[in-house]
């Protein structure tokens, strides 16, 4: 009964199916870990224990009566708080949202709960997505359960520490630059960024929306391969959604041509560089060859990146006035404009800097000097790895080019902080799918492997992610007592 | 030189652009035609209306528009209490990608074309009140969403206008093809603005906003032509900037609020892919679309030997031409029906209100007209006689074949009584005499009009006689 | 370099009221950000190109039919008819 909160996604359905245990003892026993490590960690920014208990309780009754469940039932989910959930506090990490209660559920979280998930509450994250490390959260940093004196990563910095630490059994995050992958790589867990499209971003609040997914975060790849299969689907909701089809855990793997991306390995730390390598060996033990090549024009995708996000940012961010939802400013005493200045003066910095320099990139002086340039970068960069694809089936390296840090080391330099994304953006810049897989330690601190695929190409990443992580069993729970 | 921007409402549609919420807001209780979507909730996206696109297309094709094989939609980024995202999706033409409609031609008379410099899709912002009133109510300003998110079709000329008259002129022609091609109701309030920009003698731009109605541009442009021109001959340079219309001062000031000097960073709209619209899709939509004014007006003249006076009456008035075909429907004679429509008919139905929807609310129906001309070809009854049947149909309702059947009343045949009626008439409808005087059918209308005055009892030949004399006799 | 009187500006049409502190750090930082993306310089096309456009067929659009939000509730600032009361415009 103890070890429930341990338990993978397929095992806690499966379990509770054949009456092993009750979705209420598995809810109580995660309940019992948040109450153990959640001081440490600060994984949570709303929890919603009772719910979640009584949505247990539900499940336990329809099993009683031999009612269906659906693919998730009594599966306990944790959820980045910029998602939509009806009737529980939405907050972006952010003081502009602090008192705001969406009225509607984003289409995932219809998804989900129309399996039988059951939602324990909202996740920390770096203010609005904007951000590496959860640093960024105006509430509190998120702590990385393997060394607490490190990040965790981020954007879903919440979301990798919680599943990590057996808090939540799986959970969704979202992507825009790297922002599964990156917590995944620094928490030992297993995250993927679907292909742009794949998965309806109804609900999702934007932050760069051609460049973000939803995706999930979890301590396994069946279990990655379960919640896409719930979340994904063309939606009447997203005019960006397309449809795909099934993935399907094979226990039998094709023999698939990848490659490493050299940009990608050359200037990280030897300690990643070594791990990535040596994997690189259990690929062809599986039966895959392994070549390395290069991605011309792969410096510029940073540069691109960040232009892009945050002329985006800019622009979606401009909605919080404060005047049909947000935090409580009375209206008194201002004239409309200096209204606006002084709710939105509640930004956290990095939101600030990025609005900023969005509004410069869109500002008529500068569209085609660094936003029509970002976006031709963004096609040539996909057009190059199409080209790739051709002949690759996948193109790997490290998720991070570095170790997981300590907390205050990068954050004085806004550029140091960007730095750290350099390997992620590429997949959101050409929309492709990119999963992190861990594949080892150095100094006690996780190192994850990323994989690429083209677009719609998920099977791939689940195939391979799945016979690498049956033959090199790297350890997903840390240990916080 | 004169320029126009005009929006116009798609009010024909029933939803929203970019979400399911009502498109007709009026009459509502503020913030009840709201949805998470349309007030900007965080993580909503616009899902557009595929209706809003064919009528736009409709209207491109109408003022002889380009028409893209593909569409894009860009944000235009601002600030207002009144725009719930503090961006508006619109189009905007530049790098190699068009809105609905760029380059058309509107043709104004038979010398003079306006070329239609583009036409967009858009969406119309929120309502804001501002409020005058007493200290508290000062404080604050109410927003209303209800109509945040209507489709718009912004039209924009290019400044081909010299005169006023050509813009009043243009702005009939184009309500006229709107309400034909039933894209929008330009009666429905606030469903059309126009902005109005001005130079003079190769001088700066004024741009001239809040003009509320299609009657109120051409006092604007002439209060603005006055304006720039007084300043011209005192030697003031004329500065490019923004004034506002202010429609019980009639005068235009400028504009205090620096809304207009912005660098709207426009992008293409992320969440919008591009639309292709196919290669069939204009074929499809001209093949399908309603009637233009100038193809009803060639089919008038054409298939049913109207003459081109008539047909201009007939289509500048669509009702009135929608009642012709209605009655040609039961009885095929068009030069009589259109002649007895367009005098006797239209000149005792019309109300003083000048309101096009005069035919909704009267009694008189196609079958009876149908019925009518049908027994003065026959001659069943003299032409006169059927102008006293139809007073009373429109009194009554009352068939003409019943109506001839109770024969009436007394007629009025004392001079003195129907002169004064005569002299009453001429007073009113002074545009009308100048017609009569120089066309001769037009004098029917005049009769018509001492019919009204009288209750139909006026002897149509006694009243006749007096209008021609009083036409004859020479002015004082 | 940004000057003071730029940052006022994008801080303006961002309508962002900035710190103090904020306002003294974010010259130089927002440079160095200025300074990092300027390598797109070196990219030879500025045309919009279409490859990374993704499109929808007409078809594909939603049809014109309303359906009515039922949970919608906007009650922040609301007077007794229904209008949001939002800060004065002059």
């Amino acid at each position: 009964m103890s070890s429930l909160h341990d338990l993978l996604a397929h095992e806690v359905v499966e379990g509770i199916k054949e009456g092993l245990f009750t979705a209420e003892e598995y809810v109580s026993s995660l309940i019992k870990t948040i109450e153990d490590v959640e001081s440490k960690l600060n994984s949570f920014i709303t929890l919603d224990t009772v719910g979640a208990l009584s949505s247990a309780k539900l499940i336990d009754r329809k099993i009683k009566e031999n009612e269906d469940i659906g693919y998730l039932g009594g599966v306990a989910v944790g959820i980045k708080d910029n998602i939509s959930t009806k009737d529980i506090r939405t907050t972006c990490a952010s003081k502009i949202l602090e008192d705001y209660v969406p009225s509607y559920d984003a289409t995932v979280i219809r998804n989900l709960k129309q399996n039988g998930a059951i939602i324990l509450g909202k996740l920390n994250l770096d203010e609005f997505g904007m951000g590496s490390t959860t640093e960024y959260s105006r509430y509190y940093p998120t702590h990385n359960p393997w060394n607490l004196d490190y990040v965790p990563g981020g954007s879903s910095g919440g979301c990798g520490a919680a599943v990590a630490a057996g808090e939540c059994t799986v959970s969704l995050g979202s992507d825009t630059g790297g922002s599964i992958r990156c917590p995944a790589s620094f928490c030992s867990v297993v995250g993927l960024k679907p292909t742009y499209g794949r998965v309806s971003r109804y609900g999702l609040i934007s932050y760069a929306n051609s460049l973000e997914q939803i995706g999930p975060i979890c301590r396994s790849v069946k279990d990655i391969a379960l919640i896409m299969n719930i979340i994904s689907g063309k939606d009447n909701s997203d005019n960006t959604s397309m449809s795909s089809s099934p993935i399907t855990i094979n226990n039998k793997l094709d023999k698939f041509d990848i490659a490493i991306v050299k940009e990608l390995i050359n200037d990280g730390d030897h300690g990643v560089t070594g791990t990535i390598y040596s994997t690189s060996d259990k690929f062809k033990e599986i039966g895959c060859t392994c070549d390395e090549i290069s991605i011309k024009n792969l410096h510029y995708a940073l540069p691109s990146y960040y232009t892009l996000a945050s002329a985006e940012a800019s622009s979606n961010l401009a909605r919080y006035d404060n005047i049909r939802y947000g935090f409580d400013l009375p209206i008194e005493e201002y004239k409309w404009d200096t209204y606006f200045s002084n709710v939105r003066k509640n930004f956290g910095e990095e939101v600030k800097r990025r609005i900023l320099i969005g509004s410069y990139v869109l500002s008529s002086g500068y569209y085609s000097k660094y936003y029509l340039k970002a976006r031709s970068l963004r096609s040539l960069l996909k057009l190059e790895l199409l080209k790739l694809f051709k002949k690759y089936d996948l193109l790997i390296g490290p998720t991070m080019p570095i170790l997981p840090f300590k907390f205050g080391e990068k954050i004085d330099d806004p550029i140091k902080m960007y730095l750290v994304d350099i390997n992620t953006v590429i997949a959101n810049l050409a929309g492709i799918p990119a999963i992190s897989l861990p594949i080892g330690f150095s100094n006690g601190l996780p190192i994850g492997l990323q994989m690429m695929a083209a677009p719609f190409e998920e099977q791939k990443l689940i195939d391979v992610s799945h016979a690498l992580e049956n033959t090199i069993n790297i350890q997903r729970r840390p240990n916080l007592t | 030189m004169i320029g126009l921007e005009i929006h116009a409402q798609i009010t024909v549609l029933e939803s929203k652009l970019f979400c399911s919420c009502r498109g007709n807001y009026r009459d509502l209780r503020p913030n009840t035609n709201i949805c998470e979507t349309c007030c900007g909730l965080p993580g909503t996206l616009p899902i557009i209306n595929k209706k809003a696109i064919e009528y736009s297309t409709m209207t491109s094709i109408a003022l002889r528009c380009k028409v893209p094989d593909k569409i894009m939609f860009y944000r235009k980024n601002y600030f207002y209490p009144d725009l719930p995202k503090n961006f508006q999706i619109t189009q905007y033409n530049v790098y190699g990608f068009s809105s609905i409609g760029v380059e058309g031609l509107f043709e104004l008379d038979d010398s003079k074309k306006i070329r239609i410099s583009r036409i967009q899709l858009e969406e119309d912002p929120g309502r804001i009140i501002y409020l005058e009133g007493g200290m508290n109510v000062r404080n604050s300003a109410l927003i209303d969403y209800n109509r945040a998110g209507v489709a718009l079709i912004e039209i924009v000329t290019e400044p081909d206008f010299t005169n006023p008259k050509e813009v009043r002129l243009f702005l009939n022609k184009l309500s006229l093809t709107l309400e034909h091609l039933g894209v929008c109701n330009t009666l429905m309030e606030g469903s059309v603005r126009c902005d109005v920009n001005v130079s003079m003698k190769g001088g700066n731009k004024v741009e001239i906003k809040n003009i509320n109605s299609f009657k109120e541009v051409e006092k604007a442009i002439n209060y603005e032509i006055t304006r720039q021109t007084s300043m011209y001959n005192r030697n003031i340079k004329i500065e490019s900037e923004t004034r506002h219309w202010d429609d019980k001062k009639k005068i235009t000031y400028k504009s205090r609020s620096k809304e207009e000097e912005h660098d709207y960073r426009y992008f293409p709209e992320p969440d919008i892919p591009i639309i292709v619209l196919g290669d069939n899709f204009v074929a499809n939509l001209k093949d399908h679309m309603p009637e233009l004014p100038h193809q009803r007006f060639d089919r008038f003249v054409s298939k049913y030997n109207l003459s081109v006076h008539t047909s201009n009456i007939l289509i500048n008035d669509k009702k009135l031409a929608d009642f012709f075909e209605s009655t040609l429907k039961l009885y095929f004679s068009p030069v009589e029906i259109a002649n007895f429509l367009i005098t006797d008919f239209k000149s005792m139905i019309e109300d003083d209100s000048n309101s096009t929807d005069y035919l909704r609310n009267t009694k008189v129906k196609p079958e009876h007209i149908a019925e009518l001309v049908q027994m003065i070809e026959g001659n069943k009854i003299s032409r006169i006689t059927a102008k006293d049947i139809l007073i009373k149909i429109f009194e009554s309702g009352i068939l003409p074949s019943e109506a001839v059947n109770n024969t009436s009343s007394f007629k009025i045949a004392d001079e003195k009584t129907l002169m004064d009626a005569v002299e009453s008439v001429f007073k009113t409808e002074k545009s009308a005499v100048e017609d009569a005087k120089r066309n001769h059918e037009a004098i029917n209308f005049l009769l018509g009009k001492v019919m009204k005055f009288t209750n139909g009892r006026a002897d149509p030949k006694i009243a006749m006689r007096l209008i021609n004399n009083k036409l004859n006799k020479p002015d004082p | 370099m940004i000057s003071k009187d730029e940052l006022e500006y994008l801080a303006q049409i961002s309508k962002i009221n900035l710190s103090e502190d904020e306002a003294k750090k974010f010259p130089e930082q927002l440079d160095k950000t200025i300074e990092y993306i300027d390598i797109l310089e070196e990219l030879a096309s500025d045309d919009l190109n279409v490859l990374d456009l993704q499109e929808v067929k007409f078809d594909e659009l939603r049809d014109d039919v309303v359906k009515m939000s039922e949970e919608l509730r906007i009650t922040k600032n609301m007077t007794e008819d229904g209008f949001l009361r939002g800060p004065k415009m002059k």
